[in-house]
């Protein structure tokens, strides 16, 4: 299956354009997912969306169009391996305080793929938490999820991704979006589990200033991969993205990280920042980056900036002038950039659950 | 009060496009099409020896089975059945302007050349279609030990041997379809040799014209600056328009010896048909220095990434470049940079302008190989949009493979900005020669790296066409 595939590509011989992942794997429907809180003004629905009082079909199908990170592969993919679709759909001018939370527990020979579907009707705000986890840090199995979005006018949403997958796991986590006039999408996600992940992102701000914010932390170590690709694409006029993406590898981690802004005729008065910081740890790991803008549009602003490399030698002295050694310093550093993404997180029990992983990862 | 609307107009091509009718028997010329005969015949017309036939043919069987890319600019209007790839004056390369044909001095005259060997450059090599037509070089500079000759001269003289040693080693058939296209059928081109230590204290230039019809230039450019040498060469290409398809496949190699350094620079204007698919690459020794300066003005469609392997330690590269696409260009540019030697560093600085619909990418791959510990990097591009109507995009490729190394990145993309041209109004300055201010300025990183005849050549490019064309 090739996923993760740019729009516009770049030299073969740089292998970025896209990912290959093989669809050998045997989906046997284990593992649990539990919705842990379901606040007031939340809905949780099945695909047929019978159970949800607060929105026509018309609107499921809606929602079943967006076009997901992954491409046009992973979505049939999804559309075979998951029989059912969780709905979540938060109800018209509903501002919904507590979160609520998605756990997927998956152990060691686990395999499941699973479809979710979130609806924010007009002018209401939820919070999405997703939390995929596996008791055993070295449980072997596959976890993948399709995860679409749609913000409606005026709408808010905040989704929220925490991969603490065992370290034998392969994950794909399929994300798409569509952001009507004045809604906003805000995606946090920390991925420090799993053996191979993949992460596919599109955004399409459809809507007269519709924004995307999204923030991303990684940890990579031992031999772990993340392929990443973002895709935020600004059709309405004064829309806004931002999205930054702080992590680290070492020892012989590998990441791709592919970032496109795309700036589309029309979109007059929109500005889109994406920003990668990575922190090299280890001689054997391997980054790549490639964070692109394609600008169709004269009115607009579009920049990207990367800083990829070790240590800064001012920062090093700095904190070796106050008696830490280099390795305090570098996991410290890390710990900063994981940090700065889980404090968006405004969730005691996950941000436990993170704290506890890094201190486990760094031991 | 009205406010008028201010544009850029498009770069005006007219000091390049004319051109002399080519007269009854003047010219030897191949069949269109690609075929091992004709590749045979340009080898036999040409006076090759044995190795570089089969060197032709091998290029050829290459060519035969890579695939077009699939990533680029499309380029499906260039049929190369349509293409003759050898076209060449039958009087032969001469060494004063007097003894060249009458037209096609007349041509290189337009172009200002003459003037320019006899005021600024130590060396001169005139290409007229596929061959070489006037090739002269300084006698000081000679008996300097420098060699500036043409490519047919030096794979068959004293230095036969230096030139198959590193003919096509750096860029070998095998890396592309145009590559291998170049291998077959190159004619023309340069070779610079500076012994070790020798500074070359004023530039050698090449100057590159095609003036045929549905013709194709495939000149090759090898130059080898030895330990602790210095140069700048300066390589200048035009066409006129026609309604068909033109192909320039030329191959740059560049060898940098130890503590040597080498400035290559650029002013590339081809017409608005030609299909610029160009290869450049140098490798640096130790210590060594690598500059590009790039100005990429012309064609219809352009691929074109000078690249750099920073193999010796502590050897440098620093890429600056503007692309100006107007209506009908598609202008794929941009760098690659491969660092493998130790302490090496490299900076990227690139500045691209879209208008009247033309398309411009900038496309880099900056690639940081594990042995090259305390490597540093930077790469930085800028894009202007001066209409609603045109493109710009960047697709900065960075693969990195040691934790001991630095690297940073910076991209934008927009319009003029208002505030700047508000202000500037606010100081006396009329909106026109405001934004055209901003532009030149925009311009500044390559036009200041020029030495001053071209960049004032660049400029008229760009700004004397803006002056009359805003309001």
């Amino acid at each position: 299956m090739r996923i993760n595939t740019l729009q516009k590509p770049t030299w073969n011989a740089l292998k970025i354009n896209d990912a290959v992942v093989e669809e050998s794997v045997i989906l046997n429907g284990s593992g649990r997912s539990v919705v842990e809180k379901i606040p007031a003004g939340v809905i949780i629905g099945n695909e047929s969306c019978k159970d949800c009082g607060g929105c026509d079909l018309k609107d499921a199908v809606d929602i079943r169009s967006i076009r997901c990170g992954m491409g046009e592969e992973a979505d049939s993919f999804f559309a075979r391996s998951s029989a059912d679709v969780l709905m979540v759909h938060a109800r018209k001018d509903r501002q919904v305080a507590e979160p609520v939370n998605i756990r997927y527990l998956m152990e060691n020979g686990d395999s499941n793929a699973d479809r979710v579907e979130i609806l924010a009707e007009e002018g209401s705000a939820i919070t999405v938490i997703m939390d995929y986890s596996s008791t055993k840090k070295d449980a072997k199995g596959f976890f993948g999820v399709q995860t679409k979005v749609r913000v409606s006018k005026n709408a808010r949403v905040h989704l929220v991704k925490v991969n603490l997958l065992g370290l034998s796991y392969l994950c794909l986590d399929d994300i798409g979006v569509t952001v009507e006039d004045g809604g906003s999408f805000d995606l946090t996600q920390m991925c420090l589990g799993g053996g191979r992940n993949y992460i596919g992102v599109a955004a399409d701000l459809a809507g007269y200033k519709a924004s995307f914010n999204g923030d991303m932390g990684y940890l990579c170590l031992g031999k772990q991969e993340l392929d990443m690709n973002y895709h935020i694409a600004h059709h309405g006029r004064k829309t806004g993205s931002e999205l930054q993406v702080k992590g680290a590898l070492r020892d012989e981690a590998r990441k791709n990280f592919r970032g496109t802004i795309d700036l589309i005729h029309g979109a007059r008065g929109a500005s889109g920042n994406e920003l990668e910081d990575v922190l090299l740890l280890s001689e054997g790991v391997v980054n790549k980056t490639l964070p692109v803008i394609l600008c169709d549009e004269e009115d607009v602003e579009g920049t990207h900036g990367a800083s990829i490399g070790r240590l800064s030698s001012d920062i090093l002295f700095y904190m070796q002038s106050r008696g830490l050694s280099k390795q305090e310093a570098e996991l410290l550093m890390t710990k900063a950039k994981l940090n700065y993404v889980r404090n968006l997180i405004k969730d005691e029990h996950t941000h436990g659950r993170i704290q506890y992983y890094m201190e486990e990862a760094f031991r | 009060m009205d406010r008028e609307r201010s544009e850029v107009n498009d770069i005006d091509r007219s000091l390049y496009d004319f051109r002399y009718e080519e007269k009854e028997g003047e010219f030897y010329r191949v069949k269109e099409g690609l075929t091992p005969d004709i590749v045979t015949e340009i080898s036999k017309e040409k006076h090759d020896p044995d190795w570089m036939l089969d060197f032709r043919l091998k290029s050829l069987q290459i060519y035969n089975d890579l695939k077009v890319p699939d990533w680029g600019p499309d380029i499906s209007g260039l049929n190369m059945d349509d293409i003759v790839t050898y076209v060449r004056h039958k009087t032969g390369m001469q060494a004063t302007w007097e003894d060249v044909p009458e037209d096609i001095k007349n041509t290189f005259e337009r172009l200002g050349i003459p003037e320019a060997e006899r005021t600024s450059l130590a060396g001169v090599g005139a290409q007229y279609d596929s061959e070489l037509v006037y090739h002269n070089v300084r006698e000081e500079v000679l008996e300097q030990g420098v060699i500036y000759t043409d490519m047919e001269s030096a794979l068959t003289g004293e230095y036969a041997d230096m030139v198959r040693e590193h003919f096509m080693k750096l860029v070998p058939p095998t890396d592309h379809k145009f590559a291998a296209l170049h291998g077959a059928v190159w004619s023309g081109g340069s070779f610079v040799y500076v012994p070790p230590g020798v500074k070359v204290d004023i530039p050698l230039q090449s100057y590159f014209r095609l003036n045929a019809a549905g013709a194709g230039q495939f000149e090759h450019t090898l130059i080898i600056v030895s330990e602790d040498a210095d140069l700048h060469f300066i390589e200048g290409c035009s066409a006129p328009k026609y309604n068909v398809a033109n192909l320039h496949a030329g191959c740059v190699e560049l060898f940098v010896g130890k503590n040597a350094r080498l400035r290559y620079s650029t002013i590339e204007n081809w017409s608005k048909n030609m299909y610029n698919l160009n290869t450049k690459r140098a490798i640096c020794e130790e210590g060594a220095t690598m500059e590009w300066v790039s100005g990429s003005f012309g064609s219809h469609v352009s691929y074109l990434y000078p690249m750099t392997i920073l193999k010796g330690n502590d050897s440098h590269c620093e890429f600056t470049g503007i692309t100006f696409a107007g209506a009908g260009q598609n202008l794929d540019t941009g760098a690659k940079i491969v660092h493998t030697g130790e302490r090496t560093s490299s900076f990227i600085n690139t500045k691209s302008i879209s208008k009247s619909g033309g398309e411009s990418t900038f496309r880099s791959a900056l690639t940081i190989k594990e042995k090259a510990k305390d490597a540093k990097a930077s790469v930085s591009c800028a894009s202007l949009m001066l209409d609603d109507i045109s493109r710009s995009d960047t697709i900065p490729a960075m693969d990195i493979r040691t934790n001991e190394a630095d690297v940073g990145h910076e991209a934008k993309i927009g319009r003029i900005s208002d505030d700047a041209v508000f202000y500037l109004m606010s100081r006396g300055i009329s909106e026109e020669d405001a934004k055209a201010m901003i532009v030149s300025g925009f311009a500044d990183n390559v036009s200041k790296e020029l030495p001053l005849e071209y960049a004032v050549e660049m400029n008229n490019l760009i700004q004397l066409e803006m002056k009359g064309a805003i309001g």
